[in-house]
């Protein structure tokens, strides 16, 4: 046996030596192929169409069929059958444009980098700006939409100026925003349970000693059935994120996230371990949490058991970046049985003696949630444009938000917003809006949410849609503009990707043994820690990085 | 009669106990899944549905059923499985049973060949690349072709092989009988038990597999349902995307993903999952041991 | 004497010697039916598994998708990710995280299903027998999301049922957050694993004891023996051989502590020092930064020292007369 080895072991580095040959030559002519498109652009129909339309001409969007292959870059999400909707049957139909859904199948990283590595893109990708939009980008892989802006008037007119932070380094424009907006949005807050609010005498509650108070009322009269305080999870900040916002003005939600995790201090952004206010706020929370006045759950839950407590009524105060799904919901199902329980927001908590117009549990940027962006593998970039700039227009957001015209709206006002029809069916608008969300690529707050306002504002208070409410009651006004720290994560495999990455380790795990900190010096003693680690993997280099790009993202959004 | 003594009838009382509560204890969150699938959804998302359905509704699988592409993508499944895992059980034991010859040459090279592959792999793109150039993109046969062989079960199977005695290979040689006959003709009738565990393996792994379509497969007529349902089953898997949204856009794709309620996932999970389960029941009979006492004259 | 037999001896050894090169391929040509089994096998693995094999070479450079299979447009950094990799801060914690539940997993969720087995094979009454038998395989087909999401509301501190239980009987007074202290986590970790897979896994060893001759357990019984001395004396040797091969792959594979087990169930994460393995971090850190290279050398580095303990228990195993080679 012994004998054997020697030659046993020379055969097997000679078999992966020749596989490698082989390999190498096979596939680095494969490498180099621009191999068969995707499974996309209908040819035939295109060459039907007569005249090569000149350059400076505008394409019409129904003039002649269009077809494209959409991906949405998300493990989660598939771009649905285009005729499965209403919208993309009407449109379909009546604009001649058919999509075709490239599904991520639930691995969405591997499906993309199997198609780079293949070279086999979709024509358009869906999903978040930065990292995978830069990769593109840096590979020239995508389309820049400069020349077609003016074409096409939608996205220009209604994002405004700040459609220049989404310029790439060279100037150009290469992505399609989503929920782009000009004003707040945003629904963070306060969730409160109105029975119990009711039966404990409804006290004050504005201050974060009112709050305690009020916390420490609901433990001692229902004891270990009713939640006092529920953060939603605790792992994304959430709740506890909003409480931070309390101790400080014009402090934002944002500070606490993956792409700052810094607080501003003049001109700079300095560390979040060694922030006054942040440091006050983890104690506050430290205590309640050790009162067992924040649920015990706030780390390990799932959104199914937040999700059970707030519906069956369990909790006396909800919070989070976004209670108001829940919440909604769980209200429309609490009224249905008791029309005096059910939930209601209130004003921020803030700490004694700051101005409580000056807090800002939520936040929001101009820019919106994600993008689009065309790829070279495109074959008519610009018509895929038009559309893109049609469906963001009030044409398309009215057709996604209210249904094809004639039912419930017929024709614009003079705003540009739809003129709601006698036939306007509240339930059908729901129920549209709910299934039109997965094809909702490019949605225009700043339009929308305004013409929603109309048709709510029409209603009488108690008719009103819980969510349309709040929203135009507290939490748009209570949402700050965190526009100008955007584009503040490094690529991720570059030397500030990786100190990055180490901080949000620290950060993440001091956060949470803060909260579970057994007192005020010890809260102190672990944020002190992770100071001294986060120092010693570069964490200062990061925030110069981000100060930079801040303060070049300022100058941009002070250019008009 | 025998009759059992004191020692003996203690570990079989623990027996039956520790079998009933595990029993039990696995059964229940299949139950629960089954109860929930059949109630709706705002009900189930309020709690406590645990036994039974309390608000009983068959819109779950309505929602799943109502999808065209199910039927198409029900059938690719099964394809896919049977052929899948009737092609490799045939050449991995046929591999394994040469792999116990003695006197093959170069046998213990040839595992060692095999077994770095268990441990060394060249990683997603290459193997990508690689099926891309072979053709196999978009076919049926990339189900089938780079799944052929598993190391992980050429070692099983030979390690039963083995273990028959081989007084029954001498005795058939004696008689003329070719080594490939001896395969066929003894060897695997008499493998019933480690055949029937591989397979069920086999076609289990066939059968989940939703990542392999998710790569290789754009046709959506060659979609199998795994892949076709994962984003319903993914839907409520938090990622760190979350995390580094403003609280806006988190409101927002929180809106998009509460779309899919919890009734929803399990009615998903129980269509995906229910026809696999309902392998084992059949073929456990096949875990009768093989006729093979008294076969031989020792 | 001894010199003309030295002599002939030299001779004969020197004809066979002679005869021994060409009877190399004679013989392997001779006995092409059973060659003819394995080639085929070999080809496909040759195909599927050693020609992307090259892919590994993108440890030891800064690979960037964009360049596809054609790699080596990627410049070469030698030991740079492997080094990153040793010199992390938390690199020793997280192989002692690896290998100590590597470790629990293998004391505990090794023997499990073994157990079961041997359990299931005394069952006289074949209704129970096979009903539990198809029960209990069932949470192999639940999705750890799943897995973990029950263990989360049964560990809840917030009507939880273990709490509940804990606080009736007298044993606390206030709820214990299982899932958020460290002290707890290997348990809870090694108890839903074992959950988990011990039906399916016993169903390999039950088609082993499939193979033991009823006839012995007769005689067995018969002699007087205990089913304790009978399990001891006649079952476990027969299944020996599968129990064998089975831990030598298990040892083999001590470096993959766990995957999405872990990411579910250490969510809090004041857990990560002691829930932290080589695949979490490599994720985390890896392949959640499209650092593929780095992932890329760290599964090197894993399947190095993977095959060397593959070898060393084959080694050792090779004496009790069963061994993968």
């Amino acid at each position: 046996m012994k004998k054997v080895r020697k030659p046993m072991l020379l055969i097997v580095l000679a078999i992966f030596a020749l596989a490698s040959v082989l390999a190498g030559c096979g596939n680095g002519s494969n490498g180099g192929n621009n191999e068969t498109k995707p499974t996309s652009t209908n040819n035939s129909q295109a060459a039907n169409n007569t005249v090569e339309e000149p350059a400076s001409d505008v394409w019409e969007l129904g003039s002649e069929a269009l077809e494209f292959s959409m991906y949405g870059h998300y493990d989660w999400y598939d771009v649905p059958a285009w005729e499965s909707t209403v919208a993309g049957k009407w449109i379909k139909e009546n604009k001649l444009v058919n999509i075709i859904p490239v599904s991520a199948g639930g691995k969405a990283e591997a499906k993309l980098s199997t198609m780079i590595a293949s070279n086999e893109l979709p024509d358009v990708i869906w999903g978040e700006r930065g990292v995978d939009v830069n990769r593109l980008y840096e590979a020239g892989q995508l389309v820049a939409f400069d020349e077609y802006l003016d074409k096409y008037p939608n996205l220009k007119k209604w994002m405004g100026p700040d459609l220049n932070l989404l310029r790439h380094p060279d100037g150009k424009i290469y992505q399609f925003p989503n929920w782009y907006t000009g004003q707040p949005s945003g629904t963070s807050g306060y969730v409160i349970n109105k029975k119990i609010y009711e039966e404990l005498g409804s006290p004050k509650l504005e201050t974060t000693d009112d709050l305690y108070s009020y916390l420490t009322a609901v433990k001692a009269k229902y004891g270990d059935t009713i939640i006092p305080f529920e953060p939603h999870r605790a792992e994304d900040m959430q709740g506890l994120g909003v409480l931070y916002t309390a101790f400080g003005e014009n402090v934002s939600y944002s500070y606490l996230n993956q792409n700052i995790r810094a607080v501003p201090d003049g001109d700079k952004l300095t560390s979040i371990f060694t922030n006054d206010v942040f440091r006050e706020a983890q104690k506050y929370i430290a205590k309640l949490y050790r009162e067992r006045l924040i649920t015990q759950d706030a780390f390990t839950q799932t959104i199914d058991q937040v999700e059970e407590k707030v519906m069956q009524g369990r909790v006396a105060v909800f919070a989070g970046s976004s209670p108001t799904t829940i919440a909604s919901q769980a209200h429309n199902e609490m009224v249905k049985t008791d029309p005096d329980a059910g939930y209601f927001m209130i004003w921020p908590i803030h700490k004694e003696g700051l101005d409580k117009n000056k807090i800002y549990p939520g936040s929001y940027t101009s820019l919106g949630w994600n993008v689009s962006v065309i790829t070279k593998a495109a074959e008519d970039p610009e018509k895929i444009f038009a559309f893109l700039d049609w469906y963001t227009g009030p044409e398309g957001q009215s057709l996604l938000f209210f249904g094809p015209e004639g039912k419930n709206w017929n024709g614009f006002d003079e705003d540009g917003h739809p003129i709601f029809t006698g036939d306007y069916d509240a339930e059908e608008v729901a129920k549209l809006q709910k299934d039109h969300d997965p094809i909702m690529w490019n949605g225009n707050t700043g339009y929308i949410d305004p013409a929603k306002m109309k048709y709510q504002a029409t209603l009488p208070a108690v008719e009103q849609d819980w969510n349309a409410r709040y929203q135009s009651e507290i939490t748009w006004k209570t949402s700050s503009n965190a526009t100008e720290f955007i584009n503040m994560i490094p690529q991720p495999d570059s030397e500030l990707g990786i100190i990055k990455q180490s901080v949000d380790d620290i950060f993440l795990e001091a956060y949470a043994k803060s909260v579970m900190a057994a007192s005020d010096e010890e809260v102190d003693k672990i944020l002190d820690k992770a100071e001294a680690d986060a120092q010693k993997v570069g964490y200062s280099q990061l925030l110069e990085f981000r100060t930079e790009r801040w303060q070049e993202n300022k100058k941009l959004l002070a250019r008009e | 009669m025998v009759r059992l003594g004191f020692s003996d009838k203690f570990m079989m009382v623990s027996i039956y106990v520790f079998l009933t509560v595990l029993s039990f204890s696995a059964l229940y969150p299949f139950w629960n899944a089954m109860v929930v699938s059949f109630n709706t959804g705002v009900d189930t998302s309020m709690g406590g549905v645990t036994f039974w359905p309390r608000a009983f509704t068959l819109e779950n699988y309505e929602i799943v059923f109502n999808d065209s592409r199910l039927l198409n993508g029900f059938f690719i499944s099964f394809s896919r499985t049977i052929v899948g895992t009737a092609t490799a059980i045939l050449m991995t034991a046929i591999l394994a049973y040469g792999m116990t010859k003695k006197d093959l040459i170069g046998r213990n090279q040839y595992m060692v060949f095999f077994i770095i592959t268990m441990y060394f792999g060249g990683g997603l793109i290459p193997t990508f690349l690689l099926v891309r150039s072979l053709g196999l993109m978009n076919s049926f046969w990339v189900f089938i072709i780079p799944g052929l062989i598993s190391v992980w079960n050429m070692i099983i199977f030979r390690t039963f092989f083995k273990s028959l005695p081989n007084g029954l290979e001498e005795s058939a040689q004696i008689d003329g009988c070719t080594n490939w006959g001896i395969f066929f003709r003894i060897i695997l009738p008499l493998s019933g038990p480690v055949i029937a565990t591989l397979a069920l393996f086999t076609a289990v792994n066939h059968w989940n597999d939703w990542f392999l379509p998710s790569i290789y497969i754009t046709n959506e007529k060659l979609l199998p349902i795994q892949t076709m349902l994962r984003q319903i089953l993914n839907a409520n898997i938090v990622t760190d995307q979350v995390a580094q949204l403003d609280s806006a856009s988190q409101a927002r794709m929180e809106a998009m993903r509460t779309v899919t309620s919890k009734s929803l996932t399990m009615a998903t999970m129980m269509v995906v999952t229910l026809p696999i389960i309902m392998v084992y029941p059949f073929v456990q009979k096949y875990f009768v041991k093989g006729v093979l006492v008294g076969s031989l004259k020792e | 004497m001894s010199q003309v037999t030295t002599k002939q001896h030299h001779a004969t050894s020197l004809q066979q010697q002679l005869k021994r090169k060409p009877n190399l391929f004679k013989r392997f040509f001779k006995q092409w039916d059973i060659q003819l089994m394995v080639w085929p096998g070999i080809l496909l693995i040759f195909t599927f598994a050693y020609i992307p094999m090259y892919g590994v070479l993108t440890s030891f450079m800064d690979y960037n998708i964009f360049t596809g299979g054609n790699i080596w447009a990627n410049p070469w950094v030698g030991w740079k990710h492997f080094e990153m990799f040793f010199n992390a801060p938390e690199f020793y914690t997280v192989m002692r995280n690896t290998i100590v539940i590597s470790l629990l997993k293998f004391f505990i969720g090794f023997p499990a299903p073994i157990i079961l087995a041997l359990m299931l094979n005394e069952i006289r009454h074949m209704v129970f027998k096979r009903v539990v038998q198809t029960i209990t395989y069932l949470p192999h087909f639940l999705s750890w999301v799943i897995v973990a999401g029950l263990a989360g509301s049964l560990l809840s501190t917030d009507n939880g049922s273990i709490n509940i239980l804990l606080s009736s009987i007298g044993a606390i007074n206030e709820p214990i957050n299982f899932l958020s202290i460290p002290k707890y986590f290997w348990t809870i970790l090694i108890t839903t694993n074992v959950w988990k897979e011990i039906g399916f896994g016993s169903i390999v060893y039950l088609a082993a004891i499939a193979g033991v001759d009823q006839h012995m357990y007769e005689a067995a019984d018969i002699d007087g023996a205990s089913k304790f001395k009978q399990i001891y004396l006649i079952t476990l040797p027969t299944i020996m051989p599968v129990v064998v091969i089975f831990m030598i792959l298990s040892i083999g594979n001590l470096l993959s502590a766990g995957f999405e087990d872990i990411l579910l169930l250490a969510t809090n994460p004041v857990l990560r020092p002691i829930s932290d393995v080589i695949d979490t971090y490599v994720y985390r850190v890896g392949l959640s930064n499209y650092r593929y290279s780095y992932a890329t050398a760290v599964g090197l580095f894993k399947a190095v020292i993977s095959i060397g303990l593959l070898t060393m228990a084959n080694y050792i195993a090779r004496r009790s007369g069963n061994s993968l080679w």
